[in-house]
C-alpha cells in the first residue's frame, strides 16, 4: 500500500495532456467500486461505530447513551463465555491449527508419492459451504446414527454420548469441524517454502546441517511471513465464527460455546441496534489487535531475501 | 540407526497425507453412501454400505420440495453478483494497474483495507441497508450484498493480472485509433482472462455457499437459496435422513465439481489473497 502511494507522486507533477484527458475516463471506471466500497463498507464502518454510543431499535432516531451498550455487554450473560471461548479458539488455532497446517506443509514439501493430490484434496472441505460442513458435522457426531459413536460402539457398546448437546464435549466438537482443515495455511507456507533459493538449501547441507536443522534454523525462519499471515488468517476467522456454532450447538449447552457473533445477531434480531453495533466494534477491534501484535511478532515487515 | 531414522521420516510422512486425506473426504463420501441407504438402514447399521443405488431421494428433493427454486435462487444470487462485480472489479483493477491519477494510493488503500473488517460487525448497517431498499425477504437483496463480497481479493488479483500486460499493447492500440473503453475491452479483457477466472471462481464459491448474510435476509421459502434452505430442511424433516443426507449432497456437490475443472485457479487465488471468501 505505501509502494503504491509513493509510486503515484512522481507521476502526478508530470501528467502528460493525454494522460489528462483520460481522467474522466479513469474516474468513471472506479465509481462502480467506490460507489459500492461506500455503501458496504465506509458507511457501514461509520454507522457501527457511531450508533454503539446510543440506543437505538432501528426505527426511531438513535438516542445518545454513552458507554451503556459496552456496559450493558460486559452484564449479558454469555458475553464473558463468548470472550472465554474466543481466547481459548484463539490459541488452539494458533497453535494447534497453524501449526497442523505448518506441519502438512512441510511434509508435502518433501515430495512424498501422492503429495499432489493431498494437496488437491484438503482444499475441498474449503470449496463447500460452511453452513453444509457444520450440518455433516452434526450427523457425524449424532449419537443415534452417526459414524463416530458407531465405531466407539463396535468396542464399547454402552456408549453414547451427545457430542454437540453435553458439556465439556459441546466445546471441543464446534472445535473439531475446522481444527484441522488447515488447507489455506498448508499453501502459504508451501509458497514461501518453494520460494527459499535452493543454493541456500545446499549451503546448509554442505555447512554440515542435518535434515531437522535445515528445518529449524533455515526454513522455518524463512517461512515467517505466511506463518504470520496464516495466523492472522485463523484468528481473524475465530472472531466471525458462525456458522459451525449457530447451526450445531447455538451456543449451548449453557453459554458453553457462546460467541461473539452469536450475541451480534442476536442483538439484530432482537432489535437492539446499538448494542449488536458495540459487539461490532468490539469485534473489529479484536481484530485489529491481533493484525498489529501478529504483524510485530512475526517481524512480518522486514524482507528476507 | 540412520536407516530406521529414514523409515520413521517416511512413515510420519504418509501418516501426515492419509490422515489428511481422510478428514478431507470420509465426511463427503459418508453423507454420499447415507443419501442410498434407507431410513432403517442408516438407524440399524450406520457402518454398513447401502445395498442399492436409488436416486429417488433426489427425484423427491426436485419434485417435491422447493428444490428447484433454492437452486435457481442459489445461481441468480451468486451468478448475477459475481459477474456485475467482476466487472467493476475489473474496471477498477484496470485503471489502478495501468494509470496514475490524484488519489490513486488512496484508492487502492482504502479498496484493500477492506481485507481487515470482519464480515459481521457491518450486518445491522447492511440489513437495514437492504430494508430500506425494499429488498428485504427478496433473493435480490441477498444479490446486492454479495456485490460486495471479495472486493479486496478481487481488486489484487486483477491489478496485478493487469499490471502483467505490457503498456506498448495500449499504446498500439491507441496509434491504431481504439479509445479508452475499446482498449480495455478488446485488448485488455480479453489477456487478462486468468486474473479474471481466478477472482470470479473464488467470488462466485464464496457466494454461492454464504449462509450468514442470506439467513438474516430472507425469511420466505421461495426467497431461500441452497445452504439457507438445507438449515430449514435439517430442523424441519430431522427423521427422513435419507432425504437430508439428499440434500447435503446436492448442495455440496457443485462446490466440488467447479474446484474439479478450476483447481489452479482455486489453489492461486487462495495464496494470492490468503483468506477465504
Amino acid at each position: 500500500m505505501k509502494a503504491a502511494a509513493k509510486g503515484s507522486k512522481p507521476y502526478r507533477a508530470k501528467a502528460s495532456k493525454l494522460e489528462r484527458k483520460n481522467y474522466k475516463w479513469i474516474y468513471l471506471f472506479l465509481l462502480p467500486t467506490v460507489i459500492i466500497f461506500l455503501m458496504f463498507y465506509f458507511v457501514p464502518i461509520i454507522q457501527v461505530f457511531l450508533t454503539s454510543f446510543t440506543q437505538w431499535d432501528g426505527f426511531t432516531t438513535p438516542k445518545f447513551n454513552g458507554l451503556t451498550n459496552y456496559i450493558n455487554m460486559f452484564k449479558t450473560s454469555g458475553f464473558i463465555y463468548a470472550l472465554r471461548n474466543l481466547l481459548y479458539w484463539c490459541i488452539v488455532g494458533m497453535f494447534l491449527h497453524v501449526g497442523f497446517g505448518v506441519l502438512t506443509a512441510f511434509v508435502l514439501f518433501q515430495k512424498p508419492r501422492g503429495w499432489k493430490l493431498t494437496r488437491a484434496v484438503f482444499m475441498i472441505p474449503n470449496v463447500i459451504s460452511a453452513a453444509a460442513w457444520a450440518m455433516i458435522y452434526r450427523f457425524f457426531f449424532n449419537d443415534e446414527m452417526g459414524i463416530l459413536n458407531s465405531i466407539i460402539r463396535l468396542i464399547n457398546p454402552n456408549f453414547h454420548v451427545r457430542w454437540f448437546y453435553q458439556s465439556p464435549w459441546a466445546f471441543w466438537a464446534v472445535t473439531i469441524t475446522w481444527l484441522f482443515y488447515a488447507v489455506i495455511v498448508t499453501l502459504l507456507v508451501l509458497g514461501d517454502l518453494m520460494n527459499i533459493p535452493a543454493e541456500l538449501n545446499e549451503a546448509a547441507k554442505i555447512d554440515g546441517a542435518t535434515g531437522w536443522q535445515l528445518i529449524r534454523h533455515i526454513q522455518l525462519p524463512l517461512c515467517r511471513g505466511s506463518i504470520g499471515t496464516s495466523v492472522i488468517a485463523t484468528l481473524t476467522a475465530r472472531i466471525s465464527m458462525y456458522e459451525q456454532i449457530s447451526l450445531t450447538t447455538q451456543g449451548g449447552p449453557g453459554d458453553d460455546t457462546m460467541s461473539l457473533s452469536i450475541l451480534l445477531v442476536k442483538g439484530v434480531t432482537d432489535y437492539r441496534y446499538g448494542y449488536a453495533n458495540a459487539v461490532g466494534v468490539l469485534m473489529f477491534v479484536i481484530g485489529l489487535i491481533i493484525l498489529g501484535v501478529v504483524n510485530k511478532a512475526f517481524r512480518m515487515n522486514d524482507s528476507d531475501y | 540407526m540412520a536407516q530406521t531414522k529414514k523409515v520413521l521420516t517416511k512413515v510420519l510422512l504418509y501418516f501426515v497425507e492419509i490422515f489428511v486425506i481422510v478428514i478431507s473426504i470420509f465426511p463427503i463420501l459418508w453423507v454420499i453412501a447415507c443419501s442410498f441407504k434407507t431410513n432403517g438402514e442408516i438407524l440399524s447399521s450406520p457402518l454398513a454400505l447401502p445395498t442399492s443405488l436409488s436416486f429417488e431421494p433426489y427425484l423427491h428433493l426436485f419434485q417435491e420440495y422447493n428444490f428447484p427454486t433454492y437452486f435457481l435462487n442459489s445461481i441468480l444470487a451468486a451468478g448475477i453478483s459475481t459477474f456485475v462485480s467482476l466487472f467493476f472489479f475489473a474496471m477498477s483493477g484496470y485503471v489502478l494497474a495501468k494509470f496514475s491519477f490524484p488519489g490513486r494510493g488512496l484508492v487502492f488503500a482504502l479498496f484493500t483495507v477492506t481485507l481487515l473488517v470482519p464480515g459481521h460487525s457491518r450486518t445491522q448497517p447492511i440489513f437495514s441497508l437492504i430494508m430500506n431498499l425494499n429488498l428485504y425477504d427478496s433473493i435480490w437483496g441477498v444479490t446486492v450484498v454479495y456485490l460486495s463480497a471479495g472486493l479486496a481479493m478481487s481488486i489484487f488479483v486483477l491489478r496485478s493480472g493487469f499490471m502483467a500486460i505490457p503498456k506498448s499493447l495500449d499504446e498500439a492500440a491507441g496509434l491504431e485509433g481504439a479509445g479508452f473503453f475499446r482498449t480495455f475491452w478488446s485488448i485488455n479483457l480479453p489477456l487478462a482472462k486468468s486474473a479474471l477466472s481466478t477472482a470470479g471462481i473464488l467470488m462466485f464459491l464464496g457466494n454461492w455457499n454464504e449462509y450468514y448474510f442470506a439467513s438474516l435476509l430472507t425469511i420466505t421459502d421461495t426467497q431461500r437459496t441452497l445452504p439457507i434452505a438445507l438449515a430449514f430442511f435439517t430442523s424441519e424433516f430431522a427423521y427422513n435422513y435419507t432425504q437430508l443426507f439428499a440434500a447435503l449432497t446436492v448442495v455440496i456437490l457443485p462446490g466440488i465439481i467447479i474446484y474439479a475443472f478450476a483447481q489452479e485457479q482455486v489453489q492461486a487465488s487462495v495464496v494470492s489473497s490468503g483468506v477465504k471468501g
